[in-house]
């Protein structure tokens, strides 16, 4: 992880370092694997100073053991409940979004995936004044409909210049800067920069397909170690900034021509949730704007829920959500009760 | 936690030499010189230099701030881009005023029904001066099936013109019509003619070079984008990556260098339940790949566009026709029974109707709407038997080579 | 730590955990091993399956099973919980805790997880330092009887990825994993659980690479027991748990679980249900 450089820790001198790599000890990791007595004579070091250089380096980059307890607490007083602004949705999701989670929606071309993340957006901006990361990479991204989805929430001009201030755009072409992007908002871009007051509670990455799939296949590895680094930031920026990730994929056939997930079996893991949407099947409407969602992945409920809802909910002025549902809930003692 | 070396887009054997050398993140190598750098790692001395300079442009939160965008912004920016008016007014209030700029569109359909004709029109209707309304800018017309007639631009390049003369009102429109000719409509449209797809590849790799010299293009039109990948492919998994990679690349262009990319595809048939139906050709994974998707089909004798995927407006079916103009509205009193009551099976939406009517007379730089019937009908059997010819167009193009500038363009693309 | 200085610099309460030897786990779950065949300490326990078969679920209900006061028919043992994957739902863990204990006793909730010891882990190295960490950690504290890793597979593409074409460093950071392993299950009797999610189909002519990203001609039910991780690795597992998941008519989906033990060269199976409280077996 971390190659061996002068200054690192107290007692590692330039000279140290120098000898350790007469014995091909090069990283932290070196030092720490190796059998500190024997590369002690080995090198002519005191066994003292290789102890103390050992114990304060691994110290340095080890990740800390967290109680329980103390997890649990933190995740009591921070987790938050977001919701997606449409009552279906909501039932699936257990009453929304969740942060600190990955949830996916899965679905054909046209199934109403990235209306879904609009209505998101624009739900958490200015319903519930918090600020989102909207990343597109498939060009889907259409600040008029976001516009619209807001006039729709709120009639003051300023409110509504405000919420779309509070969604902020990256757009991306590869996974590379996708990836340069994430790692951006997880050493704190976001934060410092984030105007139009709310705190980042949801990153979209509409959709995670379009900059994975080509780089897929074929007989390199690497198209699947960046497709798992890219699942490894999103996961460390929903825990680390306790935010809700919602990410959008394409859907592929099996042999019974069943939908499922994109990316492949080792994306699959990734998702904590996962809804699949689909156009009803109903003769004479095929354009209509109605969509079924199913809950194909989830911890908190029975999988295969089914929930029917209409796309431009989010257009009609004022949708009365039933139930507490509308603002920002704070976990309370039992999620699981509802 | 510093970046992962193995997240920048380094090769991939300098990469592994990278990390096998000891070097996991960006802050491993942060007091390091390009020829220390190339000892330690084995690696040659410009691939140390590229690393360094990649990963030290990292801390790049001035970078991030600098682009920072909201969707207050892109608002702004989609309204500034404007979009581009097909002169079929249904079609442009689908639209939302035409064919947005910055986005990407598919325009799918059987052989005939027109795809080739839209695209023609949204190459000369790109160029309509500002004043206008329009856009004034340039567009870039990929040919991969030799559909592109520069006779047929030419007409409809006349048509654009003289509709605009009898828009003229005031002494800048006039000024500006002095420009607008069918000569330089033409010479601002820059045609590509492509064979295959390792052609078509190469082409749009190439392209940002060409829209950073002309930054004036407004629209860049592939049609087709199915031909060349429908033939020439054994391994299906391969098209697929190809076509995802070129996807991406289209979205990058229209974004940055803010242009229509107007795809055209084919369709094909497949078997649903049993019931053969017709669908857009390449997959169903490439039906993601641009922001819309435009369908033209048949109805009977009419001609009908149905808007089936947006991220901005609903669903919605509206007819059209083919003059010898070009690209129209279907005339009013003449609606063919079809599309006038929305019939069950019909992808009609019922609700749009109503609005689109009224809004036909308040949008102005409109077509207007004379089609001459008989000669609109004429013109759908030659449009027709274009469409079947197929194959090299090539005798036909250069036997229009009056035309000079395009003959041009195209000689310095060749 | 070289195991020679530390036992010479050995606390009292090292010298009590060596020498009485941990808790035993042997009785963790017997519906979920082979008859007779629990795991006891020194073996590892490995969990493997696709996406969705129940293997977190059942992991679950072993940590709830160590961390819970006896009075509710716990271990009160103490765990070490490695994430890599950032995918301990503690909420869920604490649905199950709960359905074990008598209701309100939100005070009992907190004194088990107070047991449980979470560490985040990024990168594969990182992964290797910590279990070196983890190693002192076992070492003072005689009551920290199970290590759940979860999953070993977490960083396999991206190791295999920065180990270009040699196996031997595609695969050097799991070996030296399993070796820091190894010295915490001889010395200090631990015990590991560790998930291993299915990302490879088992075909028969073809490598696992090609094939794994869209499986066209995948069978109707993809077998995804192949075996990726490295020999080292498998040379420590004891215990194999193969998840997968059965749609039943009722909409009741039932998990199945076929384990085995290299020790006694036995084998079992057995099925469950996930209600909200954690896994029921049937």
């Amino acid at each position: 992880m971390v190659f061996l450089k002068e200054g690192l820790c107290p007692g590692l001198t330039e000279e140290f370092i120098q000898n350790m790599r007469t014995k091909n000890i090069r990283t932290v990791e070196d030092l720490v694997s190796s059998d500190t007595e024997e590369l002690a004579q080995k090198c002519s070091v005191s066994y003292n100073v290789l102890v103390a250089v050992r114990r304060v380096l691994l110290a340095q980059h080890t990740a800390f053991p967290v109680s329980g307890a103390d997890l649990y607490e933190e995740l009591l007083s921070c987790t938050a409940i977001l919701s997606t602004g449409n009552a279906s949705l909501d039932k699936l999701l257990d009453t929304g979004l969740y942060t600190g989670e990955l949830t996916e929606l899965v679905g054909t071309p046209g199934s109403g995936k990235t209306q879904v993340c609009f209505g998101v957006a624009a739900n958490l901006s200015c319903r519930l004044k918090q600020s989102v990361l909207y990343i597109d990479s498939s060009g889907g991204l259409s600040a008029t409909r976001l516009f619209e989805m807001t006039k729709a929430k709120t009639s003051s001009m300023e409110e509504q210049m405000e919420a779309l201030q509070r969604i902020e755009v990256a757009q991306v072409f590869d996974v590379f800067s996708l990836l340069e992007c994430l790692h951006n908002l997880k050493s704190g871009g976001f934060q410092q920069v984030s105007a139009g007051g709310g705190t980042l509670k949801a990153v979209i990455v509409d959709s995670v397909t379009t900059v994975l799939s080509h780089i897929l296949g074929g007989k390199q590895t690497d198209g699947l170690s960046l497709i798992m680094q890219v699942a490894g930031e999103l996961r460390t920026i929903a825990k680390d900034l306790n935010v809700a990730v919602l990410l959008t994929n394409h859907v592929t056939r099996d042999g019974n021509g069943i939908l499922k997930a994109g990316l492949g079996l080792s994306w699959s893991h990734v998702p904590r949730t996962r809804i699949l949407l689909e156009c009803m099947e109903k003769s004479g409407s095929a354009y209509s704007g109605l969509r079924t969602a199913t809950l194909i992945k989830s911890s908190r409920q029975q999988c295969n829920l089914i929930q029917d809802f209409d796309l431009n909910s989010w257009c009609e002025t004022e949708v009365e959500l039933p139930g507490p549902s509308g603002k920002r809930k704070l976990v309370d003692e039992d999620p699981h009760q509802a | 936690m510093q970046r992962a070396l193995s997240s920048f887009s380094f090769a991939p054997a300098v990469k592994v030499r990278l990390i096998n050398a000891g070097f996991h993140s960006a802050a491993d190598l942060s007091d390091f010189r390009p020829a220390q750098l190339s000892k330690e790692a084995g690696i040659s001395q410009e691939e140390a230099e590229d690393v360094l300079q990649a990963v030290q442009s990292e801390p790049s939160q001035g970078r991030a701030v600098a682009s920072r965008l909201t969707a207050l912004d892109l608002l702004e920016r989609e309204q500034a881009l404007g979009s581009i008016v097909t002169f079929c007014s249904d079609l442009d209030c689908v639209l939302g005023g035409g064919v947005p700029v910055g986005k990407t569109m598919e325009i799918c359909g059987a052989p005939g029904v027109g795809k080739t004709q839209l695209c023609i029109q949204l190459a000369v209707d790109v160029q309509i001066p500002v004043c206008f309304g329009g856009l004034g800018g340039q567009a870039v017309y990929i040919d991969t099936e030799g559909g592109f007639f520069v006779q047929r631009a030419a007409d409809l390049a006349q048509a654009a013109v003289d509709h605009c003369s009898l828009l003229a009102e005031d002494a800048e429109q006039r000024e500006a019509l002095k420009e607008f000719t069918v000569e330089t409509i033409l010479s601002n449209l820059f045609l590509f003619r492509c064979h295959d797809y390792v052609e078509l590849l190469a082409e749009i790799y190439l392209l940002p070079n060409f829209l950073a010299q002309h930054p004036e293009v407004r629209l860049v039109v592939i049609d087709s984008i199915a031909s060349p990948f429908r033939r020439d492919f054994e391994d299906l998994f391969e098209r697929t990556r190809l076509l995802s990679g070129l996807a991406l690349r289209l979205f990058k262009m229209a974004v940055q260098h803010s242009t229509a990319v107007v795809l055209t595809n084919q369709m094909t048939t497949k078997i649903v339940n049993g019931q053969s139906k017709l669908v857009p050709a390449l997959g169903e994974s490439w039906g993601h790949a641009a922001a819309q998707r435009l369908i033209l089909h048949w109805e009977g004798q009419q001609r009908l566009a149905s808007l089936c995927k947006s991220p901005t407006y609903k669903e919605a079916t509206v007819p059209y026709q083919i003059t010898g103009d070009g690209f129209r509205d279907v005339a009013r009193p003449c609606l063919p029974g079809p599309s006038s009551d929305p019939p069950a099976s019909a992808l009609g939406n019922a609700r749009k109707r109503p609005r689109l009517e009224e809004d036909v007379r308040e949008t102005s730089l409109r077509s207007t709407p004379e089609p001459v019937l008989s000669a609109a009908s004429s013109f759908h059997t030659t449009v027709l038997s274009w469409s079947r010819t197929g194959g090299s167009r090539r005798g036909h193009f250069l036997c229009c080579s009056s035309r000079q500038t395009v003959g041009e363009t195209q000689g310095d693309h060749e | 730590m070289s195991h020679r200085h530390s036992s010479s610099a050995e606390s009292g309460a090292q010298l009590l955990a060596r020498l009485e030897g941990r808790r035993s786990l042997e009785n963790i779950e017997p519906l979920l091993f082979p008859k007779d065949s629990g795991p006891v300490n020194g073996d590892v326990v490995e969990f493997h399956g696709g996406e969705g078969t129940g293997k977190t679920e059942a992991l679950y209900h072993l940590v709830a099973r160590c961390i819970l006061p006896e009075a509710s028919g716990g271990l009160e043992a103490e765990v070490a919980f490695v994430d890599t994957d950032y995918h301990l739902d503690t909420l869920r863990l604490v649905a199950v805790l709960e359905r074990r204990l008598p209701a309100g006793s939100e005070d009992a909730v907190r004194a088990s997880l107070a047991r449980l010891y979470v560490v985040h882990c990024g990168s594969g190295a990182q992964l290797l330092l910590t279990l070196h960490y983890l190693e002192g950690m076992f070492c003072s504290r005689p009551s920290l009887s199970a290590l759940v890793l979860d999953s070993v597979s977490a960083f396999y593409w991206v190791d295999r990825a920065n180990g270009g074409e040699s196996l031997a460093l595609q695969e050097a950071n799991l070996r030296k994993c399993t070796k820091v392993l190894e010295r915490l299950l001889r010395e200090r009797g631990a015990m590991v659980f560790a998930t291993v999610q299915a990302v490879m189909r088992k075909y028969e002519s073809e490598g696992p690479v090609g094939s794994l990203s869209r499986g066209r001609q995948a069978p109707a039910r993809a077998d995804l027991s192949k075996v990726y991780l490295c020999r080292a690795w498998q040379g420590i597992v004891t215990h194999r748990l193969y998840f997968s998941k059965d749609d039943a008519a009722d909409g009741k989906r039932i998990f199945s679980v076929a384990s085995s033990c290299s020790r006694t060269k036995s084998a079992g199976r057995c099925s469950f249900h996930v209600t909200d409280g954690g896994i029921q077996f049937l």
